[in-house]
């Protein structure tokens, strides 16, 4: 499923910045990389539309559990650039 | 000897005036603040029980050898380390009362914790599964880096050395001594490795704290056992949620019973008829357990009903009315035909063009997330069309159209319920929804105010907005699920560290522990951020305390403010 694309920590943080409709360089900057997203203030909708506007714009098909399993940017981008589905998840 | 397995330690603390302290000085002053401990409790010339002291000072100890009045007196460097010894000495169970007396006090007083052993361990929740407590909140401070990091450096000699049963018989909290300096530090100590996470926590240098806001969460933050870890291990925490629920009556007890009950509710708990009422029980009882804990707010926000507690904490209305205003609330939105809400991540400016109907913008909570509510068929029509176009959609736990114009029959019917509540203008800061701003004393007075609520929308976004732009605050959410703790991290102005949040309850559902592992982490928030806090309240949390029973009768509706 993968595109070959991979998605940076700086591409996550502009996604999740505009998914929250937040300005530019008031958020997010600093070390986010393992700072859960309950901590960063992303809610289950914010988290949905974070999910949505990764797989429109890299074309990852990422399972709704995602949700619950990436609780922080590393495991989010570990599951992107995996291509969406880990290997044997179906 | 006695078993030392299960030896719970239960602190109780006081200051007590030394007299005639002028012109002594130590150890003199100190040995008079140990005789004066001794008298408060009955302890010299016949005494009744066996008793020993344990002074914690950084001085050698003080005259009169390893007794005074024949009370045998030891001395340690900590609190922490002063109540290994407690415990040590209450397990050989020589001694059943151990007075931990801790130097220097203010000018002209001393400190007395009085540690006693606890009849029963806390070991198990209420329904009889074991209780999973693995943690301790160790609190210290000093005047300058060093002299906290002394303090670290004493509590983490003990820590390492602790046992088991030691570590077991510990209180939640073991908080700093007297005199807090401004550099502070907070650990959650683990079992496992106490010292390690003491080694981890930054120790920080307090400024002037920022002021603390409550902010209470409504309808669509419930969820099934929420804040129940804390009934029967908090005593002002569980005596407000059955003042509560004692104000309504038998409803009270079954609504209590749904919430203790969780997997075999007879109503669910997202039915109005139980999240109304326990949010506001909940909202409420959290609300006063922080304030137990010497923390005064200066700012007030509630979410929907949460409006309603903040407005009892401002004093507007009575606790009896705003129940009996709630009640009414709920009893009027049962009659109205069934709805629901939606949370919508864009703006309210977007989806003006789906509304249809009676289908309306509930609340305005961030930026990119907006509630809708309306009857139950048109809401789900608008929520597909949403969906079809692109919009990310979640449908919130409700079974009322809450904030959409379905709702105005509910709300004529309330205010003429509201027509006989007395209420007065708001003795602190309160924030509404309903102006987007501070409430003045027009709208505070207003029966029609308070009866639109459940049929206006929401603009919690704008009066966050409002709160954050007055003064750079500490904002303590007092409710489930940290619905609003998450609005609050988005907002630019707790991004930029200028103000800061911190959650009393879990993200989501977890387990009864966790509730009260929270509520310690906002403990650790507070005393870092250079609040003095009542350390007498903290050191009996999850103790239960006296009059803490699970399941008692709740108290009779009646003559309660």
């Amino acid at each position: 499923m993968s595109t070959g694309a991979t998605v940076t920590l700086t591409d996550l943080t502009r996604m999740l910045r505009e998914s929250a409709g937040e300005e530019e360089g008031v958020d997010l900057d600093g070390d986010v990389l393992d700072v859960s997203f309950d901590d960063l203030g992303y809610d289950s909708l914010a988290m949905l539309e974070v999910i949505g506007q990764v797989q429109r714009e890299y074309g990852v098909r990422l399972p709704d559990e995602t949700v619950a399993d990436a609780d922080t940017p590393r495991a989010l981008l570990a599951l992107i650039n995996a291509g969406g589905d880990l290997p044997g998840a179906g | 000897m006695r078993s030392t397995a299960h030896v719970q330690l239960l602190l109780s603390t006081e200051e007590l005036t030394v007299p005639e302290t002028v012109g002594a000085h130590r150890p003199q002053g100190d040995l008079r603040g140990v005789r004066t401990a001794l008298a408060a409790h009955g302890l010299v010339d016949a005494p009744t029980r066996a008793a020993a002291v344990v002074v914690v000072t950084r001085d050698a100890p003080p005259p009169g050898g390893t007794a005074v009045d024949g009370v045998p007196v030891r001395t340690a460097d900590s609190l922490l380390g002063a109540l290994a010894l407690a415990h040590r000495t209450l397990a050989d169970g020589a001694e059943d009362l151990v007075l931990v007396v801790s130097l220097p006090g203010a000018p002209g007083t001393v400190r007395v914790t009085r540690v006693t052993r606890r009849g029963a361990p806390r070991d198990r929740e209420p329904d009889g599964t074991p209780a999973d407590d693995t943690s301790r909140l160790l609190l210290w401070s000093g005047r300058t880096p060093a002299d906290a990091a002394g303090s670290r450096a004493r509590m983490r000699a003990v820590a390492r050395a602790l046992t088991d049963d030691v570590f077991r018989a510990l209180p939640a909290v073991v908080p700093c001594g007297p005199a807090a300096g401004a550099v502070r530090g907070a650990a959650l100590c683990p079992r496992a490795d106490p010292a390690a996470a003491l080694d981890a926590a930054e120790q920080v240098t307090a400024g002037r704290p920022r002021p603390v806001a409550l902010l209470f969460p409504g309808q669509g933050s419930q969820h099934a056992a929420m804040a129940a870890g804390l009934y029967a291990r908090d005593q002002v925490f569980t005596e407000a949620v059955d003042t509560v629920l004692g104000l309504m009556g038998a409803e009270g007890a079954a609504v209590r019973a749904d919430w203790l009950s969780p997997h075999d509710p007879v109503v669910p708990v997202d039915d109005v008829r139980r999240a109304q009422p326990l949010l506001f029980a909940v909202d409420y009882a959290l609300g006063s357990m922080v304030m137990s804990w010497g923390v005064r707010p200066t700012a007030l926000l509630g979410h929907s009903a949460g409006e309603l507690v903040a407005a009892v904490f401002a004093g507007v209305v009575s606790l009896g009315d705003a129940v009996a205003m709630m009640r009414s609330r709920v009893r009027h939105a049962l009659s109205v035909p069934a709805g629901g809400m939606l949370a919508v991540a864009a703006s309210a400016e977007r989806l003006r063009p789906y509304l249809v109907g009676e289908v309306a913008v509930a609340a305005v909570n961030a930026r990119l997330q907006t509630m809708l509510a309306g009857p139950a068929a048109p809401l789900s029509a608008v929520g597909k069309r949403l969906r079809d176009d692109g919009y990310t959609v979640v449908t919130v736990p409700a079974t009322s159209p809450f904030h959409s114009p379905a709702m105005a029959p509910a709300s004529a019917a309330v205010e003429r319920a509201y027509a006989g509540m007395r209420f007065r203008p708001p003795g602190l800061a309160l924030y509404s929804g309903y102006t987007g701003g501070l409430m003045g004393e027009r709208e505070a007075l207003s029966p029609r105010f308070w009866a639109r609520q459940i049929t206006d929308t929401v603009y919690f976004g704008p009066a966050l907005d409002q709160l954050l732009a007055a003064e750079d605050m500490l904002l303590v959410e007092a409710g489930p699920r940290q619905t609003l703790t998450s609005f609050a991290r988005r907002h630019p102005a707790v991004r930029s560290g200028a103000s800061a949040v911190a959650p009393l309850l879990p993200a989501r559902p977890s387990d009864p522990a966790a509730d009260r592992r929270t509520v310690l982490g906002a403990v650790s928030r507070l005393w870092t951020e250079g609040h003095d806090l009542d350390t007498a309240a903290l050191e009996t949390l999850w103790s239960g305390g006296p009059g803490t029973q699970a399941r008692g009768p709740l108290p009779a509706a009646g003559r309660r403010r």
